[in-house]
Parts: C-alpha cells; structure tokens; sequence
C-alpha cells in the first residue's frame, strides 16, 4: 500500500496537503487581514510566501498551524478541518508539522542536543529513539559536532540550523518557517535555505514566507505573492 | 500519558523546584507554619483529652483546712467529712501539712527537695492541713463539694475538676482561633504556592510555547507544575512532623516539673504522628495541586501565541 502511494506521488498524482478554499480572516480590532483566499499545496512541495510588510503572510501560517481561527471559508491541513478543529485536535495537528521560529526559540539552559531533543520528550520517544532521531537531525543541519554546546555558543545562522533539526526531528510531514532567516546573516541564509530544500528533497513539504527577494528568485521554487490579504501572484520557477 | 513521559515530566517538575528555590523555600515555609500551628493544636487537644479522662475517674478532692486550728478542731473537721453523705469514710485520709509539703517535694524530684528542705528547716510550711476526701458516686460530686465547703473550718478545696474546666476551656479557645488562623494561613499558602509556580512559569515561557508549537497537549504542560506543586506540599509536610516532633520533646522537657507535680503522663508523639502526617500531606498536596491547576490554567487560557514574539 505503501510503496503504491509513494509511486503515486512520484509519478505526479499529487496529493493536496493543504488547502485554502475561500478563506477571510478579519482581526478582533477590524483589520481585514485575509479575502477570498484559495490556495492548494501538495504534498511533497516547497512553497516560498512573499509580499509587503502587512500583506498577511504570518496570518496565512497561523491559520495553518491553528494559532488564530478563521471566519468564513474552509482550510484543509494534513486532513484536519480548520473551521471544526475541536481543542483537543490541535496538538495532534501540530505534530504533522515542525515550525521554525523567526528568533530561533531555543532554550538557552539546554544544550543542542537537548534542545533538538525536546520536542521528542513531549511525543514521550524512548531515550534509544531520542539519540538516534536527534544525531541524525543534527548531522543533517552539519552540527553533530556541537551537540554539547549551549546556543549561546553558536553564531546565528548555526542556531537557526539546530531551530531546522528541532524542527524536523519527529517526521513531520511539512516544515513551517516565517522568515526563518530573517535574524541571520545573507550568507547564512543561503545555508537554511539549501538545507531546507535539502530537507524538502527528503519528502518533507516545506512553506516558507521570506523578504529576501534575491534568495527566493535563486531558488527556482515555487513562489506565492499576497497583497493587502489576498493571493495576487502564483508562479513556479521562483518567479514573482 | 506513557509512563516515560510520566518519568519525564516528574523530573522535570523537580528540576523547576531546583532552579526555582527561593521561592520555593518560602513557599515550604508558610505551609508548615500553618502545618505546625494545626500540628500543635492536635498535640495539645491529645492531652487534654488524656488528662480529661484521667480526672473524670478520680473522685478525690483535697480540702485544705483554715490555719490556726487546734489539733482537736482538725480531728473534728476530719471526723464531720467523713460522716458526709456521699463520702467514702474508708478511703478519706487526714495529711499533716508536713506529710504533705514532704509528698509535693517528693514528687517534685531530688534537685528540689534538696533545695526546697534547707527553704523550710526551722519547721515552716507552706502546705496546709488537709483531708484527701474520696466519693462514692461521681454524680452527686456538685452536691458533696457544696456540703464539704460549709463544714465549719474547712477554707477551700481543689479537685481536679477545676484543671479540667480550665483545660477544656483553654483547648476550645485554641481551637476555635486554630481554625481561623489555619483557614488564614491555609490561603497565604495557597497564594505562596500559586506565585512560586506563576515565576516557573514565566521563567518557562519560552518551553510552555514551544511545548505548544511541538503538540504537547495541556494535560502535559500542566503536569511539571502540578508535580511542583505537590512536591513543595510533601516537603512541607515531613519538615513539619520532625519541627513537630523536636518541639513537643522540648515542651515536655521544659515542662517537666509540672508534669511530675501533676502525676501526668504525656501522650507520646507516636500516638499521632501519623495522623498529623496524613493531615499535613492532605493539607499540602491539595493545597499544592489547587495553586498550581488554577495558576496554569489560567495562563494556558490567555497565552496562545505560539508563534508571536514572546
Ligand atoms: N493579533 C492581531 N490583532 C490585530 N491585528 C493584527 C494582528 N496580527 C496581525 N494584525 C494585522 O493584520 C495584518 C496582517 O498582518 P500579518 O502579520 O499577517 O502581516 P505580514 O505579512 O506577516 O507582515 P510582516 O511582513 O511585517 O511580518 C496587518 O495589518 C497587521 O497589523
Ligand atoms: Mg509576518
């Protein structure tokens, strides 16, 4: 059954993992934040979200990962329905996916490994299947060697690198990164962003808002652009 | 939840304790001192009652006789009370104010006597003549006392009844102030408590929102301060009963000569030991658990960003 799907996805068939049907997200204060917003990603994908200050990118993710609520319309995640997600669903949607914070939110009185670790704790992963899931996320980020270090001891673009093994250490099946190389130097974020191509290459759908245009057109993805809450560009190729 | 994660979020929960100390020091602190009011209310309660049993199955009365009577007006005194309706003539006794100073002396303990003796050597005495009048029925003990007392030349007499009302009305009164001011303390705990877990919980904010972000659900969030919560109780409890336990052996000690003078027999500490435990771990675990529950659920309600800046 398994091998049948995997031969699916790779012979094209795409299965959507997310979709927007229809979306409006109006804040408590007034501000119209989302309108008509219809979107599908597909398992397997890497999606680059762009646009202005604003536009209503970082409430496109939250929608996603449940953080706000939305008022009319219909969003699919890994099939939960948003608009009747009972409280009790929500951490079993978040555990579908691995979220990769702006500032990085590591824990500053745990080391690497322990951080990276943490997230295994919480899914109550055996002490065997924590160090052989969190080395393996670590030497794919390129810090097996810093385990014991504590972030304060790493440089930015490293700390969001242990944010990107934290992030993907229990399988999720899509990674979810709001400007994940926004407190990173350019360099660096050339570095996150191959790894989560790398990462996506793996099988893992990864949705990415950026601002860093340049990077964006370097990386020949897909690329979606919002405006004032609605969808106004849709391209592949890392064209906007 | 998985007995892993149970392990887990224990030593989790302990390690807050740790890293949390000062508070919850103070937190530990205010718990046994409303633990150790209650704890000596119970205590004093236990011998009250002893005593009070003791003096409920005596029916001796000691009357003491006017100074200055001649030695046939107290043989008369003697004889009029043992003639007394109610009054067992066979077991009421005449006690010379000698005999009797030499018993409290007795009693009191080599030290004293030896110090009391060269107080009274030229033959004076402190003690009265008295007859050590014994009843038949203790029913009838407020009608006996009253004829006692009109015998020509009797001054007064002490039984223990008047210990017993003095004791009674001393342990209702801590009792009742007991009360209040365990329901008082009780709540400065539970305030205590409920502020040492909000500090853990600031101080975790960053863990609670990636917990959060990672799918923990809020049973698991909740769980370290839960187990904080009534780890501080259970420490509380123990440091409480061994406070305890070193005090009423002091009391006991300063108290000695009392004690002895009385013929009393203190209730040892073992007798309730266990009740004040299970009382004590009652009292912190609930109060514990309630402080923590409310203070988390709160936070867990109003924060719920997860991805904002924190
Ligand atoms: N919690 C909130 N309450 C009220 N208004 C909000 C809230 N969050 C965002 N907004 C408003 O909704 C609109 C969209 O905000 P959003 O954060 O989605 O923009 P963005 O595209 O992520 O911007 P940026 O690129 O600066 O991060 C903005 O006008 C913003 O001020
Ligand atoms: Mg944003």
């Amino acid at each position: 059954m398994r091998t049948i799907n995997q031969q699916i996805l790779s012979s094209g068939a795409a299965q959507p993992l997310i979709e927007f049907k229809g979306v409006y997200k109006t804040y408590d204060n007034g501000t119209k934040a989302l309108s008509d917003v219809n979107l599908r990603i597909d398992k397997g994908e890497f999606v680059f979200i762009v646009g202005p200050s604003g536009s209503g990118k970082s409430t496109f993710i939250k929608l996603i990962i449940h953080e706000e609520k939305l008022d009319a319309g219909e969003i699919l995640v890994n099939g939960f329905k948003m608009s009747s997600l009972r409280k009790k669903e929500v951490p079993l949607l978040r555990r579908t996916m691995g979220i990769v914070f702006q500032d990085f939110r590591l824990i500053p009185t745990m080391n690497v490994f322990e951080n990276v670790a943490f997230p295994m704790h919480v899914v109550g992963a055996s002490k065997r299947e924590i160090r052989k899931r969190v080395s393996y996320a670590l030497n794919l980020v390129g810090l097996g060697r810093k385990a014991r270090n504590l972030p304060r001891e790493l440089s930015g673009g490293e700390q969001q690198r242990v944010g990107l093994a934290r992030a993907l250490v229990n399988k999720p099946s899509m990674i979810i990164a709001d400007e994940p190389t926004g407190n990173v130097d350019p360099n660096m974020a050339y570095e996150i962003v191959d790894l989560l191509a790398e990462i996506n290459r793996r099988g893992t759908t990864v949705l990415m808002v950026t601002h860093a245009h340049q990077l964006v057109r370097d990386f020949d993805k897909r690329v979606v652009m919002i405006e004032t809450g609605h969808i106004v560009a849709d391209n592949a190729g890392g064209v906007f | 939840m998985k007995a892993r994660s149970v392990r887990y979020l224990i030593g989790e929960g302990l390690k807050n304790i740790w890293l949390n100390r000062m508070m919850s020091i103070a937190s530990i602190g205010v718990l046994m001192a409303s633990m150790l009011l209650m704890g000596i209310a119970i205590a004093f309660s236990e011998n009250v009652d002893r005593v009070m049993s003791s003096i409920e199955s005596q029916n001796v009365v000691m009357v003491f006789l006017e100074d200055e009577l001649t030695d046939e007006q107290v043989q008369s005194v003697y004889e009029q009370i043992k003639s007394l309706d109610n009054i067992n003539p066979d077991e009421t006794t005449y006690i010379s104010s000698n005999q009797a100073l030499e018993g409290v002396l007795h009693e009191m303990g080599p030290e004293y006597e030896e110090y009391f003796n060269q107080y009274f050597e030229e033959g004076n005495t402190i003690m009265p003549e008295t007859v050590r009048a014994s009843m038949i029925d203790l029913e009838k003990y407020d009608q006996t006392v009253a004829a006692i007392e009109n015998v020509e030349g009797v001054d007064s007499y002490n039984s223990s009844r008047d210990l017993a009302v003095i004791l009674t009305t001393v342990r209702d009164a801590i009792n009742t102030a007991g009360v209040w001011i365990i329901v008082l303390l009780s709540l400065i705990a539970l305030v205590i408590i409920s502020n040492t877990v909000r500090i853990t919980m600031f101080n975790r904010k960053l863990e609670i929102s990636i917990m959060k972000a990672v799918g923990a659900t809020n049973g698991f969030i909740r769980f370290p301060f839960m187990i904080e919560g009534i780890t501080l109780g259970v420490i509380a409890s123990f440091l409480t009963v061994g406070v305890e336990y070193l005090l009423y052996k002091l009391a006991i000690k300063a108290l000695d000569p009392i004690i002895k003078i009385l013929g009393y027999n203190p209730v040892p500490f073992s007798n309730f030991m266990w009740i004040i435990l299970l009382i004590f771990l009652a009292l912190g675990i609930i109060s514990g658990l309630i402080a923590s529950i409310i203070t988390i659920s709160k936070y867990l309600r109003r924060e719920g960003s997860e991805f904002s800046a924190l």
